[in-house]
């Protein structure tokens, strides 16, 4: 035997496509320290210069090894340095050093990526909600529906999230939202709702959310916004919410067109106010009644304060409560209200735990199954130059497909786990069929025992690919992974390692 | 004793007994599906990923499955509680919670109640009713035309009428055997088990098309010299994918996964006999009468 017979064409393009796939998946021991994910934009982070690029791979994200002089190994040295009490932070990361001040940092960090595969939401945990537009859109509707989502998870100041059209078999829309890091109630309030606001009086819409109406709206400044008030209300607590907004003036005109006709009502204490108030409606509901004091009557004033409740069993939920709807109001005022009213017919939500859980378990799984059929085809053989490149055959399968969807970007779910062990499951079923038509004494001519392998193995090929394409789009691709992973994984089994594997044998049977 | 001389003692005389074999499998599930079908209106009972509902995962060790269940099936009636094992370190890792004719807020209050779990270990998935039944019909389609395809590129790889039905009617009874058996297990199927079904059929006709192949387009040695070869083959095939298959599930903890395991382990099993006692005797039988 000789083993330059062994590096035929065949075998060399399993090498390259295994060397892809290698530099695909760009295993790293390099992971030290926290690794930075994304930066706000006007926070000390950025001014400080530190950015992300948008289509970063998790290897090459900058990681941060050192602040204030403390060694930074995990997320919890991270939030106890940041915690501190230093008025300003000296971050070492492995590309420079920044000098930041320790207030508003705006750095969202993780554990570092010992690779690039990308995790779908089953094994890193977070949210996902598939969305459904109440009336049928057309094409600008459906992308303004996505822009105003967007915006407003931007708004609120959710990073991590990925948005992206669907549509089913039956021609229906939807969209995906995935957010890694965002429970599901917020989801659900952000996105799952209209988000329609409405300031009347009487009857009549004197504004709306939304940048036409709406110029300027105060967050984050305690001078302009905050809770103002928290007292004991019907067996629990009720906190008050202010903050300061800016008319157009053509908003307000309308609002001065309004009051002008009103009379004016003087309260016991001596306050006196228009007869109708200011009414704050989200999606239908009252959330407020404001009074507006007479002197209002009939003038364009452009500065408003909104205000609304937050309540609880005691004061400090109470307070959590209505800072969230602050947050809430804020964001809907700015980005205003979607096209139409959603509905989330599927949502899932998954803990950071419970993925990581699935993560480890699904690769041990398919490990100790290769194992198995490793076990099956020695049992069958007995013969190690048979079930070695029969087992280097199928991780390299299962490596390859994995590669080809780290290129891809696919963030890889439990369903393309599934097809992986799926492909590699057909993959050796038609090594064993090219096994034993090599051991077989049928044919003389080799090439034609190979020849009469390939013909099963290509009827089967074809059927698996076929059955798969439909599936791609079926149900919103819920199912995509699977029928994505097990394309590819019997593709590049046909043609890049079963050739290889014949190859492989050919040669150390003695051919 | 060889196994070519095995198969023609066992085969020579009984081949159009043994087509039968396969054939009353294909009857005993029929009657199987047909008496889900008329007692509950489906041939197989469907999880909440295809009629509609909410199944959550509480991630915490120790928690009592029968107590849990009771408590959930008194207060909201029909609700289906699972334990989350992981069975390589043999510990439980929690319960998995699913019901259709009650809310997740509603359902998420009446565990607080009863168990005491933070956020980290509380996941859930729901799904609208409508959804989901539309999903349903959307993969029972997708099964279908699958099936079609599978049967066109058979008759056109064959091209020959009794071989080529001979294949179909094994994947057709590959199917629907599991399905009885699923039934009988009172297993509830998921999205992803509807998606093994299409693994099932790529598994089934593997072997058909090897044994079809070697008996019908070969010509070198004896009839049952080539049947044996292509047991011989088509077993190591098939027992390699039992064994990846059973050592998947008893080791993955995510029940997609596991699901999509079993239904590959029983329709395996399945295929044995009817790609051998019921393929191999229908082809025997074409063989002789054509005198090939």
């Amino acid at each position: 035997m000789k083993l330059a017979n062994l590096f035929s064409i065949r075998v060399i393009i399993l090498i390259l496509f295994i060397l892809i796939a290698l530099i695909a998946i760009h295993p790293s021991t390099n992971n030290e320290g926290v690794s930075i994910r994304s930066v706000d934009t006007n926070s000390s982070a950025a001014f400080a210069g530190i950015s992300v690029a948008l289509n970063a791979q998790p290897t090459s994200y900058e990681r941060i090894l050192e602040i204030n002089g403390n060694k930074i190994n995990s997320l919890s040295d991270y939030s106890s340095a940041i915690e501190s009490d230093e008025e300003k932070l000296f971050i070492t990361t492995n590309r420079g050093s920044y000098t930041l001040l320790n207030e508003n940092i705006g750095l969202v960090v993780d554990k570092p990526a010992s690779n690039n595969i990308l995790k779908g939401l089953e094994l890193q945990g977070g949210t996902r909600a598939l969305i459904q537009p109440s009336e049928k859109l057309n094409e600008q509707q459906f992308q303004d529906l996505i822009d105003t989502m967007q915006n407003r998870l931007d708004v609120y100041g959710i990073k991590q999230l990925i948005i992206k059209r669907a549509s089913d078999i039956g021609g229906n829309k939807y969209i995906i939202v995935e957010i890694a890091g965002a429970t599901k109630s917020e989801v659900q309030e952000l996105i799952g709702k209209q988000g329609k606001f409405e300031a009347k009086i009487g009857s009549e819409v004197v504004f709306e959310g939304g940048n036409k109406d709406v110029t300027f709206v105060c967050r984050n400044d305690g001078t302009c916004s905050g809770i103002r008030s928290c007292n004991e209300a019907q067996g629990g607590y009720q906190c008050q919410f202010e903050f300061q907004i800016k008319l157009s003036e053509e908003a307000a005109q309308k609002q001065a067109d309004a009051t002008k006709l009103l009379d004016t009502n003087v309260t016991e204490s001596g306050y006196s106010y228009l007869e109708k108030p200011l009414d704050l409606y989200l999606d239908n509901n009252l959330v407020d009644s404001l009074n507006i004091a007479s002197d209002l009557k009939g003038k364009a004033a452009r500065d408003i304060v909104i205000s609304g409740p937050g309540i609880g069993p005691n004061q400090e939920e109470a307070l959590k409560d209505a800072n969230a709807n602050m947050k809430k109001l804020q964001t809907i005022l700015i980005t205003g209200a979607l096209p139409t009213s959603l509905v989330i017919v599927k949502m899932d939500s998954i803990s950071p735990t419970l993925g990581s859980t699935f993560e480890k378990n699904a690769l041990t799984a398919a490990l100790l199954a290769i194992l198995a059929i490793a076990l099956v085809i020695f049992i069958r053989y007995r013969k190690l130059s048979i079930s070695l490149p029969m087992v280097f055959t199928s991780i390299s399968e299962a490596f390859i497909t994995l590669g080809l969807l780290t290129l891809m970007k696919y963030n890889l779910d439990l369903a393309a786990i599934a097809g992986i062990i799926a492909a590699v499951g057909t993959g050796v079923d038609d090594q064993v069929v090219i096994t034993d038509e090599i051991l077989s004494k049928e044919s003389v001519n080799w090439k034609e025992r190979y020849k009469k392998a390939f013909f099963i193995i290509l009827t089967a090929y074809l059927t698996a690919v076929a059955s798969m394409i439909p599936l791609l789009m079926a149900g919103v691709g819920l199912l995509k992974g699977f029928a994505l992973a097990t394309i590819i994984g019997v593709t590049v089994g046909v043609f890049v390692t079963r050739p290889a594997y014949a190859n492989i044998i050919k040669v150390l049977l003695n051919e | 004793m060889k196994l070519e001389a095995f198969l023609e003692r066992v085969y020579e005389n009984n081949y159009k007994k043994l087509i039968l074999v396969s054939l009353g499998l294909l009857v005993i599930s029929l009657i199987i599906l047909g008496i889900n079908y008329f007692s509950t209106g489906a041939v197989i009972e469907r999880d909440i990923s295809l009629k509609g509902g909410i199944s959550v995962t509480i991630e915490k060790e120790g928690l009592n499955e029968q107590e849990i269940s009771s408590y959930l099936a008194q207060k909201f009636g029909n609700v289906n509680v699972r334990t989350l094992t992981e069975l390589s370190t043999r510990k439980d890792m929690g319960l998995i919670i699913e019901a259709s004719n009650v809310g997740e807020d509603e359902l998420k209050a009446a565990l607080k109640e009863k168990i005491n779990f933070d956020e980290s270990q509380y996941s859930s998935e729901s799904y609208s009713s409508s959804f989901s039944e539309s999903f349903y019909k959307q993969l029972v389609m997708v099964l279908l035309f699958a099936f079609i395809l599978m049967a066109i590129v058979v008759a056109v790889t064959f091209r020959t009428f009794i071989p080529s039905l001979a294949v179909i009617l094994a994947a057709l009874i590959d199917i629907l055997a599991t399905l009885a058996i699923i039934s009988l297990l009172h297993i509830q199927i998921s999205a992803g088990g509807i998606t093994a079904f299409l693994l099932v059929i790529g598994y089934s006709i593997d072997t058909d098309v090897l044994l079809t192949t070697k008996l019908i387009k070969r010509k070198i040695g004896t009839m049952y010299e080539r049947f044996a070869q292509s047991v011989k083959t088509g077993l190591t095939m098939t027992i390699t994918s039992i064994a990846a298959v059973f050592v998947g599930y008893l080791f993955s903890a995510a029940s997609i996964l596991k699901e999509i395991f079993l239904i590959i382990f029983i329709a395996l099993i399945i295929d044995i006999i009817t790609t051998y006692i019921g393929n191999g005797s229908i082809l025997i039988w074409y063989i002789k009468n054509k005198k090939i």
